[in-house]
């Protein structure tokens, strides 16, 4: 009885795979035909994915390295960078100055103004 | 002797011999995927209009089922196919039903839409084979109203039953494709059948 129903159902179903229309039975073949191009591509290795994510985590790495050795904003400072240091000490009329030590004192004390 | 031999035959044409090599068990393994594929396509796809009914979603779940077996376990022996395409495929269509239960009530909300008549397709309207009027019109019958019944069996039970009665796998594959016990799949396939005896006992 059991078997029987059984065997009833499962003749019944597989008409009803039978009777697939056209259009399915040609998507289905589609679909094979595109699952089986897989194999004919290299393999893609899993790591290759995440190269993006990585080149963006070393970039935002750098980023934050640079932005901390920076001075903080809020500290005093003085906008003379060592370019400029060499450019006056390159500076033939600066060096006559100093050379005179005619107003060294007024220069000095204009220095120490700066400063504070 | 033998090793020199054999290492002899392998150093003196490495790259021509493992490269034929190679290129005959990827056309071996693509043949015996496109025969296991079309052996199982028409069913694979009726297994999950039935558990979705719906006719793209089924065909995009067994497209899905059937790039993911190619692309895992090609290399795996060709027994294990099976109960693993099966496995991909019940889990495929348990996460479309999932998302279509979360989508149903976010579109329980919106104003009901009413699809465009889609354009005529000589193929899709293609007869597969005609058994005659008097033949056609029992079995026409008898499909629907047992598609009706199986589509409406609980989830675990349906997947026993079509895997076990329609696909025929063992108990141990089938156990395999749902992921659970043996014992589990016995009990589900007989509610299955019972549930099913007890709606379609007069007309079967």
């Amino acid at each position: 009885m059991t078997e029987e129903f059984e065997k009833r159902t499962h003749e019944v179903l597989e008409e009803s795979a039978g009777r697939l229309d056209g259009r399915t039975r040609s998507r289905l073949t589609q679909a094979r035909h595109a699952a089986l191009a897989q194999l004919a591509q290299p393999a893609r290795h899993w790591w290759r994915a995440y190269v993006p994510v990585g080149a963006a985590a070393a970039v935002a790495v750098l980023a934050v390295v640079i932005w901390s050795g920076q001075p903080s904003g809020n500290a005093p400072t003085l906008a003379v960078s060592p370019v400029d240091d060499l450019e006056l000490l390159a500076d033939a009329e600066a060096q006559d100055f100093v050379d005179d030590g005619e107003d060294l004192e007024f220069y000095e004390w204009a220095a120490g103004e700066t400063e504070t | 002797m033998t090793a020199f031999v054999t290492l002899a035959g392998v150093y003196s044409t490495p790259d021509f011999g493992g490269e034929r090599s190679l290129d005959q068990d990827l056309m071996t393994t693509s043949r015996a995927l496109d025969q296991f594929l079309s052996s199982v396509e028409k069913r694979a796809f009726k297994i999950a209009q039935l558990g979705l009914r719906n006719d793209d979603d089924a065909l995009d779940a067994v497209q899905d089922s059937m790039m993911k077996l190619v692309q895992s376990y090609a290399s795996r022996a060709v027994d294990e196919w099976r109960p693993l395409f099966y496995r991909i495929l019940a889990n495929r269509i348990r996460d479309m039903q999932r998302r279509r239960t979360v989508r149903g009530r976010i579109m329980a909300w919106l104003p009901v839409r009413v699809d465009e008549e889609e354009e005529f397709d000589p193929i899709a309207e293609a007869p597969s084979h005609d058994p005659g009027p008097a033949k056609r019109l029992e079995l026409d019958e008898a499909i629907g109203v047992l598609e009706t019944a199986v589509a409406e069996l609980p989830a675990r039970q349906q997947q026993a039953f079509l895997l076990r009665n329609f696909e025929g796998l063992d108990v141990g594959q089938t156990a395999s494709a749902m992921g659970c016990s043996e014992g589990s799949v016995k009990t589900h396939y007989f509610r299955a059948l019972e549930n099913l005896r007890a709606k379609l006992g007069e007309v079967f």
